[in-house]
């Protein structure tokens, strides 16, 4: 399993709600989100391409940062 | 100056907090073949969508807001 590192353009509860959800409903194994500082670690052997599709279909941008 | 192949459906709209939700859906929706439009609203937690029938239904594009991570409820039709 690797650890991702994500930058989502989240501003408020409502949009890291709605990031959550999407990983969710994809059945991510773990994730945790940081609003403050809109950041996103996900935990899945899924690949880059895929997880950042997924993401960006929150509407928001989304920035790969790496393995973390 | 609405042409014959248009519909507006308004899409009720749970989880949005904040404008950047608001322009989110905006942004996204009307990329979908067949939205012409998309005007939300935080206060009222809905949006009305302009669609061409031929193209896109309301379930398509409920579909599509609940893809962005919200929760969409099409009006109960009184028939």
């Amino acid at each position: 399993m690797t650890r991702h590192e994500f930058e989502v353009a989240m501003t408020c509860e409502g949009c890291s709600g709605a990031v959550s959800r999407i990983l969710n409903k994809l059945g991510v194994e773990t994730f945790e989100i940081d609003l403050p500082k809109k950041l996103v670690w996900i935990e899945s052997d899924k690949d880059v391409q895929f997880l950042t599709e997924a993401l960006k279909k929150s509407g928001k941008e989304v920035k790969y940062v790496g393995t973390k | 100056s609405a042409s014959p192949l248009m519909s507006v459906i308004t899409i009720h709209i749970e989880g949005m907090t904040c404008n950047s939700c608001v322009q989110s859906i905006e942004g996204m929706i009307p990329q979908k073949k067949g939205v012409m439009s998309a005007q939300v609203s935080l206060t009222d937690h809905s949006g009305v969508f302009e669609y061409d029938p031929l193209l896109t239904t309301p379930e398509e594009l409920r579909e599509a807001i609940e893809d962005m991570g919200f929760d969409a409820f099409l009006p109960v039709t009184n028939s």
